[in-house]
C-alpha cells in the first residue's frame, strides 16, 4: 500500500495542528456554548412574538453548525476542499428533496 | 518479517469467497453480472416473443407483467451496474497506480451484499411470484391494495440489499481517487475512465440515500401497515415518484458516465492520439453529474404540476445536451486524424457515437412538456431509454470488456467471433429499437401485453422481435467467445493493444496480487504514453522495491451479507400466515430476522474487535516471482 505517502500527509496535518495550540478552539467552546444560551435565553424570555424566537433559534443554528464544522470538524484547515465540496453537494441534494416535499407535493 | 509466514492462503472457493483483492472481486462483480444479464436478456426475449404477433397468448398478462418488471430492475441494477463495477474494480486502481482500492474489506462486501440483493429479488420467481408493478413500482399500483402477492416485496427488499453493496462500492472508489493516487498523479491527469468512475460514484453517494429512503417508506407501507403513499389516510402516491425520480434520473448518468469514460479511453488507444480536449471533457462530466440531479420531474410531465414546473424542468434537461454534445464533437475530433485501428473494442466505441446521439435527440424531444403528452408511456419512451441505455452503456461496456479482457485475464478475445458479436448486436440493435420510436408515434402503449391486429403495429412489431433474436445470437456468440479463449493459456504482453497509453498497461497481464511492484511517478496526462514518447519502456518508480503491505482475505463479508439475506426474508414474510406452527412461530415472531441481523451485527463486531494488520510480500518473493514471470 501507500503507507510511506499517508504517513507523510498525516504528519503534515499533526504538525499543523501543533503550532495552532489550543487558543482557537478554546473560542470555538466559548463561542457554541455563547450561542446555545442565547438560544435558551430567548425561549426562556417569552418574548410577544413567536417568529422573531423561532427566527433567533434558526440563525444561532445556523451559526452552531458552521462553529461545529468549521473548527471540530476541521472545514477551515487547509486540504479539506473535497470534504466540503461533499457537504455542499449533500446538503444540495438533500435541501432539493426537502424543499420539493414540502412545497410541491403537499401544498 | 513474520507476517508473511503467518497468513492463510485460501485455494478454490475459499479464494473467491474470502478474496479482498479487487481484481478477483472484479471478476466475481462480472460474473454475477453476466448471469443477471442474461436472466434479464431471456426476459426481453419472452416479452418479445409475447409481442411478435397480435392477440399472442405466449404468457398470461400478469407473467408480461412480471416480465416487464424483472427485466427493467434486473438489467440496470443487477446487469450492467454490476459490469460497470467489474471495470471499474479492474481498471481503477491500475490507472490510479495504486496497489489496491483504498477499503478492500469494504470491496468484497459491496459484492457479496449486490449478489445476495440480487439473489433474493430473483428468488421471487420461484416463492410466489415476481414483482409486477414496473421497474418504477409507482403507487398506488405497488401498493399492498393493488399488488397483494409478496412481489413488490421482492421489489423493495431485494433493492435495498443490493444498493447497499452500490453505495458501499461508490464510497470505495471516491475514497481511493481521492487518496490513493499515484505520486505525480493529480487530478488533471487521471485518465478519463478514473474520472468518469469518480463522479459516477459522487453520483451513487447522493442519489442511492433517496431510493433507500424511499423503499423504506414503500416496504413500511406494505409490511407494516404505514401510509405513506396512501392517499385514504393522507399520504401521497406523487411523494414516491418524486423519491424515485430524485433517484432514479441521476441513475441514468450512473450508467451512462462510466461508458463515456470506457469510449474516451478506447478511442484514443486505436486513434493512436491524445484525447481532444481532455479538460472538457473533465468539466461536461462534472456538468452532467450537476445537472443530472436537477431534471427528475421530467419524467412526471404528465402527473400535473403545471406549466411553470413543467418549463423550468424542460429548459433543465435540454441544458445537459450541452456537455453531452461538446463530449460527442471531442470523441469525433480524438478521431480526426488518427490512424485508427478498428479493433473490436474501437467498433464498439465507435458505434456507441451515432447510436448514443440518436438517443439524445429523441431525449431532447421527450424534454418538451407538450410533446411528452403525446410521448409518454408510448413506445416512443422505450426505444428512446433502450438507445441510451443499450446503444449507450451496453455498447460502451462491450467495448471496455474487449479492450480490458486481456489485462483482466491474460487472454485476448477472439476478434473474429468479437466482430461478429458487432455486427450481430448493433444491427439486431438498430433493428429492435429504431421501429419502436415509430410504433409509439403511432400510439402503441408502453407495458402492454398484447395489442390487436390491424393497428399498423403487426410488422413493425414483428421486425423489433427479429431484431431482439438477432441480439441474442450477438450475446451468445460473445460467450462462445469467453468459452474460447478462457480454454487457451495466459500470456498476453503487458500492452497486447501497443498503444496503451495509460498505467494499467505498464504491469503484467493479469497484474501480480499487488499490482505494481514499484508505484510509478506520473510524469503527465496519458503516463505510459507520454514514457513511450521519451523513449521509455517502462515508467519511472516513485519509491525503492520494498516490502508491501496487504489486506487479509476475510469471510466476514459473505457471511455479513448472508445474514442481511435472511433477516430481509424473515422481514417480508413476517406477517404472513402459516400452516406450519413453526414456521408461523419463527417468522410472525420476528425470530428469523433477529437471526439474520444478529449474524450481521456479530460479524461487525469480530471485524471491529480484532484487529487485522494484513500482511507483507517481502523483497526476496517479489524477485522469485520476477523470475518467474
Amino acid at each position: 500500500m501507500t503507507v510511506d505517502h499517508q504517513q507523510t500527509d498525516h504528519d503534515v496535518i499533526k504538525h499543523g495542528h501543533r503550532h495552532e495550540g489550543p487558543y482557537k478552539h478554546v473560542v470555538a467552546f466559548i463561542f457554541s456554548i455563547v450561542l446555545t444560551l442565547i438560544a435558551f435565553a430567548a425561549v426562556a424570555a417569552g418574548g410577544v412574538n413567536t417568529t422573531f424566537t423561532v427566527i433567533i433559534l434558526l440563525v444561532m443554528a445556523v451559526l452552531q453548525v458552521l462553529v461545529q464544522l468549521g473548527y471540530w470538524m476541521h472545514m477551515k484547515d487547509k486540504g479539506h476542499f473535497i470534504p466540503i465540496l461533499f457537504l455542499v453537494g449533500g446538503f444540495f441534494v438533500a435541501f432539493t428533496c426537502v424543499v420539493m416535499a414540502l412545497s410541491w407535493v403537499w401544498w | 518479517m513474520a507476517h508473511a509466514h503467518s497468513v492463510k492462503h485460501h485455494k478454490g472457493l475459499m479464494d473467491w469467497l474470502t478474496t479482498v483483492d479487487h481484481k478477483k472481486i472484479a471478476i466475481l462483480y462480472l460474473v454475477a453480472g453476466g448471469l443477471f444479464f442474461g436472466i434479464g436478456g431471456i426476459e426481453a426475449m419472452l416479452i418479445r416473443i409475447q409481442l411478435w404477433k397480435p392477440l399472442n397468448n405466449f404468457v398470461s398478462a400478469q407473467t408480461f407483467n412480471e416480465l416487464i418488471t424483472m427485466h427493467g430492475t434486473t438489467m440496470i441494477f443487477l446487469g450492467v451496474m454490476p459490469i460497470i463495477f467489474a471495470l471499474m474494480n479492474a481498471v481503477l486502481p491500475l490507472q490510479l497506480g495504486a496497489r489496491d482500492v483504498a477499503f478492500p474489506f469494504l470491496n468484497a462486501l459491496g459484492f457479496w451484499t449486490f449478489f445476495f440483493g440480487g439473489l433474493l429479488l430473483n428468488l421471487s420467481w420461484i416463492m410466489g411470484g415476481a414483482p409486477d408493478a414496473g421497474w418504477t413500482a409507482y403507487t398506488p399500483l405497488a401498493s399492498k391494495a393493488f399488488s397483494p402477492t409478496h412481489g413488490v416485496d421482492f421489489y423493495t427488499i431485494g433493492i435495498q440489499i443490493a444498493g447497499l453493496g452500490t453505495l458501499i462500492g461508490g464510497i470505495n472508489f471516491l475514497a481511493t481517487v481521492i487518496t490513493m493516487r499515484a505520486p505525480g498523479m493529480s487530478f488533471m491527469r487521471m485518465p478519463m475512465f478514473t474520472w468518469a468512475s469518480f463522479i459516477t460514484s459522487a453520483i451513487i453517494l447522493f442519489a442511492f440515500p433517496a431510493i433507500t429512503v424511499g423503499l423504506v417508506l414503500l416496504s413500511f407501507d406494505r409490511l407494516l401497515g404505514a401510509n405513506f403513499f396512501e392517499v385514504a389516510a393522507g399520504g401521497n402516491p406523487i411523494l414516491w415518484q418524486h423519491i424515485f425520480w430524485i433517484f432514479g434520473h441521476p441513475e441514468v448518468y450512473i450508467l451512462i458516465l462510466p461508458a463515456f469514460g470506457i469510449i474516451s479511453d478506447v478511442i484514443p488507444t486505436f486513434a493512436r492520439k491524445r484525447l481532444f480536449g481532455y479538460s472538457s471533457m473533465v468539466f461536461a462530466t462534472i456538468l452532467i453529474a450537476f445537472l443530472g440531479f436537477m431534471v427528475w420531474a421530467h419524467h412526471m410531465f404528465t402527473i400535473g404540476m403545471g406549466p411553470v414546473a413543467n418549463a423550468l424542468f424542460s429548459i433543465s434537461t435540454m441544458l445537459i445536451a450541452v456537455p453531452t454534445g461538446i463530449k460527442i464533437f471531442n470523441w469525433l475530433f480524438t478521431m480526426w486524424g488518427g490512424q485508427i485501428r478498428f479493433t473490436t473494442a474501437n467498433l464498439f466505441a465507435s458505434a456507441f457515437v451515432p447510436t448514443f446521439v440518436m438517443g439524445g435527440v429523441t431525449g431532447v424531444m421527450l424534454a418538451s412538456a407538450p410533446a411528452d403528452y403525446q410521448f409518454h408511456d408510448t413506445y416512443f419512451v422505450v426505444a428512446h431509454f433502450h438507445y441510451v441505455i443499450v446503444g449507450g452503456l451496453v455498447l460502451g461496456l462491450f467495448s471496455g470488456l474487449f479492450y480490458w479482457w486481456p489485462k483482466m485475464f491474460g487472454r485476448l478475445l477472439n476478434e473474429t467471433l468479437g466482430k461478429w458479436t458487432f455486427w450481430t448486436f448493433v444491427i439486431g440493435f438498430q433493428l429492435t429499437f429504431f421501429i419502436q420510436h415509430f410504433l409509439g408515434l403511432m400510439g402503441m402503449q408502453r407495458r402492454i401485453f398484447t395489442y390487436l391486429p390491424n393497428q399498423d403495429f403487426d410488422t413493425m412489431n414483428l421486425v423489433s422481435t427479429i431484431g431482439a433474436l438477432l441480439m441474442a445470437v450477438g450475446v451468445i456468440i460473445f460467450f462462445v467467445n469467453i468459452v474460447i479463449t478462457m480454454s487457451k493459456p495466459k500470456g498476453v504482453a503487458n500492452d497486447p493493444w501497443e498503444d496503451g497509453r495509460t498505467l494499467e498497461w505498464t504491469i503484467p497481464s493479469p497484474p501480480p496480487e499487488y499490482n505494481f511492484k514499484q508505484i510509478p511517478l506520473v510524469r503527465g496526462l496519458d503516463a505510459y504514453w507520454k514514457e513511450k514518447q521519451a523513449g521509455n519502456t517502462e515508467m519511472t518508480p516513485s519509491e525503492p522495491v520494498g516490502s508491501i503491505h496487504m489486506p487479509s482475505a476475510s469471510i466476514l463479508p459473505f457471511v455479513m451479507s448472508v445474514g442481511l439475506f435472511i433477516a430481509g426474508l424473515g422481514f417480508m414474510f413476517s406477517r404472513d400466515e402459516f400452516s406450519n406452527s413453526f414456521l408461523a412461530g419463527i417468522f410472525n415472531n420476528y425470530v428469523v430476522v433477529i437471526i439474520g441481523l444478529l449474524i450481521t451485527f456479530i460479524c461487525m463486531l469480530l471485524r471491529s474487535v480484532f484487529d487485522d494488520h494484513g500482511w507483507h510480500i517481502e523483497p526476496e518473493e517479489l524477485e522469485e516471482e520476477g523470475v518467474k514471470a
